[in-house]
């Protein structure tokens, strides 16, 4: 009897055990368990509403110059890593500000931003004429650096240092521009050839020189400069011309074949034209009215200029009948030029690889690339291409999504696709961000980016 | 099957012996048209035992939409089908907020994370950046020299294609729904699997800084199929599957003879 209550008290206390859930069931939870889990799980947050998009820099190309800002390329930090002479894809490089405006010269390149801080321009590269101001050396405080390895900062002679903006910046073969809002034009570099703007002094020694010329003589205010390979090309608010240095190709456009050293009004075809962009790289320069007519002088042996005349070096600025529409945007490269319609269309016409296969080698009719290269069709209808950029014997298209084409000789890794070889026609760059502008110079690329989220 | 009336019991010739017409006795060969008795169905059984059905590209279990299978003597139009490297289309369906084992919504939990920065805009910048990159590859793995006249031709256009084996390519997507949590993305891909598109939707969802996980995976179209010629449960019979695979004939032999030549 008693042993019979026992076992009838330890059934009850289990059965009490199980009911007040001390004691769990085993097997595989069950549906309700599985949501009460997921209900009490921790939430996390990457990203809050507030959350902005970041602006990037990218570069790509050949490194030994110094060009790409990175100098873990050129000198490794440690002992077994090997010095990289070619950046084939987009490499990121971290910049202390916005960057606003970048330009590629011939082995060195240009970084400018909006801000007010004093430090506004930062330059790397190729320094032997200085056309990055002067870079002071730390091993020797009287000379300056030959090659810059990472953005410096070149100290502008800025009247009012705290309120001057930097718009816009442009590098030629061996010279620079820095375009500010209230106190002109800066020039630097070599001025063999009177490209910076001031007279030509016999036997000047370029390297390692502090002189930064400023020029304040146009019309109205500047508002966008453009290097050529050995000249300057000056854009007024009034959509008036100026140009300076070597024209021996006839693309300072001045009636003349000589140097000129001081910025003077071009007249030809473009006298009393208002002229909304300009654009040269090598010895050709176009320009783009408001109401999207095409003018073009300089070099023409290669028939950038072929359309309108036979001779191989045109010194005034004639206008090219093209009828490919209105004409948004032009650029300029070494052998061939492309232009933008307002249809978001892209022309090229010149010598070399311009994108429509291997066996268009040279035409002197623009002839239209297949908007499907750009990722136009039935699926995607509104991709328009929004900017056009040429280096050398390279062409870049923006599109409106953000995305950058590029196509022409690779020299030494400029296109940035990851393969060596050439590209006969548009291919698509891979780039961790929505690329805002591009900037193409001999043999190397920078972008300005910005991130996704 | 084997009750709807068959083909015509095969004919010949035979030289059978008959009374000669006139002499009396003589045996004269006639030729005459027989029915071959071997061909009978009481000599033979039914005609169809068994039927050897094939499968064309793999659908999971937890995907649903178009499967094409083939009969008989159309696994031999299947293998040809899958030559052709034809784009499949699926409806894709996702939810923010949640990261799982293995993709879906069904698996365990890894992670829950907050969505409501994601706006429609940032989706469809990702969605073109994955388009580009899928580009790319198309080119790449298509095995053509790309310095050569035709490629250009064949890009122009938009025909290049890999013809073999390849990873899996996305050649086009768009979003076609989107309210927070929820989202819908139209998918045309090559040589893909399911899986692969559940993981497509949680590496959006890590893209955007949070997370997603994939809840209805459904194929609309694969090669000249669509959802119009598929047959649903209710008419799996022997008439509509007679009917279907009469309907898609053309289609097919059309689609082949441009493909493969």
């Amino acid at each position: 009897q008693d042993g019979g209550s026992l076992r009838g008290a330890m059934a009850g206390v289990a059965r009490r055990l199980l009911r007040r859930g001390l004691g769990v069931a085993a097997g595989p939870p069950s549906t309700r368990q599985l949501r009460e889990a997921d209900e009490a799980a921790p939430v996390f947050q990457y990203a809050g509403k507030a959350a902005r998009r970041k602006d990037r820099v990218f570069v790509w190309g050949f490194s030994f110059s110094g060009a790409l800002g990175i100098p873990s390329f050129v000198r490794p930090d440690a002992g077994c890593k090997k010095p990289r002479r070619i950046q084939p894809t987009p490499y990121r490089l971290e910049t202390e500000e916005k960057i606003s405006s970048a330009a590629c010269g011939y082995g060195f390149t240009l970084l400018a931003s909006n801000t007010r801080d004093i430090t506004k321009v930062w330059g790397m590269g190729l320094n032997k004429d200085s056309q990055l101001g002067f870079q002071r050396s730390r091993r020797d405080q009287t000379k300056g650096y030959e090659y810059v390895l990472e953005p410096s900062p070149i100290p502008l002679p800025l009247e009012k240092p705290q309120q001057t903006r930097v718009l816009q910046v442009s590098c030629g073969r061996a010279h620079s521009l820095v375009l500010t809002d209230s106190e002109g034009v800066f020039t630097m570099g070599n001025n063999s050839y009177g490209q910076c703007g001031r007279k030509v002094v016999e036997d000047e020694i370029y390297s390692g020189s502090h002189l930064i010329h400023q020029l304040k003589e146009f019309d109205s205010r500047v508002v966008q400069v453009v290097c050529g390979q050995d000249h300057s090309l000056f854009r007024t608010k009034k959509g008036t011309v100026y140009a300076c240095g070597w024209g021996a190709d006839g693309q300072t456009g001045l009636g003349h074949y000589n140097i000129t050293s001081v910025p003077t009004k071009l007249h030809g075809d473009i006298a009393g034209v208002n002229i909304v962009q300009v654009s040269s790289y090598g010895d050709c320069c176009l320009a783009v009215s408001d109401e999207g007519d095409v003018f073009g002088w300089g070099n023409s042996e290669y028939l950038q200029l072929a359309s309108v005349t036979e001779t191989t070096q045109v010194n005034v600025p004639r206008h090219l009948p093209f009828k490919i529409g209105k004409v948004k945007e032009a650029a300029c490269g070494g052998t061939g030029n492309i232009v933008l319609t307002e249809e978001g269309n892209v022309f090229v016409w010149g010598y070399g690889i311009l994108g429509k296969g291997p066996n268009l080698i040279e035409t002197a009719v623009p002839e239209m690339i297949p908007p499907s290269f750009f990722g136009r069709s039935d699926f995607s209808p509104d991709i328009r291409v929004a900017h056009v950029r040429c280096g050398l014997s390279q062409f870049a298209a923006l599109t409106n999504r953000g995305e950058l084409f590029v196509w022409g000789k690779n020299l030494r890794g400029c296109l940035g696709t990851g393969r060596m070889e050439d590209h006969y026609f548009p291919w698509r760059v891979t780039v961790p961000g929505e690329v805002v502008d591009v900037a193409c110079g001999v043999d190397h690329m920078v972008s300005m980016v910005r991130s996704f989220t | 099957l084997n009750a709807a009336p068959g083909r015509a019991l095969r004919q010949r010739v035979r030289f059978l012996p008959a009374p000669a017409p006139g002499s009396g006795g003589a045996v004269e060969l006639v030729a005459a048209r027989v029915p071959v008795l071997a061909d009978h169905p009481l000599v033979r059984g039914p005609r169809f035992r068994k039927l050897k059905i094939g499968a064309g590209h793999r659908l999971d279990v937890k995907a649903s939409g178009v499967f094409v299978l083939g009969i008989g003597h159309g696994n031999k139009l299947l293998t040809d089908l899958y030559n052709c490297h034809l784009t499949k289309v699926y409806t894709v369906g996702g939810l923010f907020g949640k990261a799982t084992d293995d993709f879906s919504d069904t698996g365990n939990l890894v992670e829950k994370t907050t969505f409501d920065h994601i706006t429609r805009e940032k989706l469809e910048r990702i969605l073109a950046v994955i388009q580009g990159t899928n580009q790319k590859a198309l080119l790449m793995y298509s095995n053509i020299d790309m310095k050569t006249q035709e490629a250009y031709e064949l890009a122009v256009k938009g025909l290049i294609r890999p013809m073999g084996k390849s990873p899996p390519i996305i050649t086009a997507v768009r979003c076609l729904q989107f309210a927070l949590p929820e989202f819908q993305l139209e998918i045309h891909c090559l040589h893909e699997t399911q899986q692969y598109l559940r993981k497509m939707v949680h590496e959006i969802g890590l893209e955007l800084k949070s997370s997603a996980v994939c809840t209805q995976v459904r194929r609309i179209r694969d090669g000249v199929f669509t959802v119009d010629d598929a047959l649903p449960r209710t008419q799996w019979n022997l008439q509509s599957i007679q009917e279907a695979i009469r309907n898609c004939q053309l289609k097919v032999e059309t689609e082949l003879e441009k493909t493969l030549g």
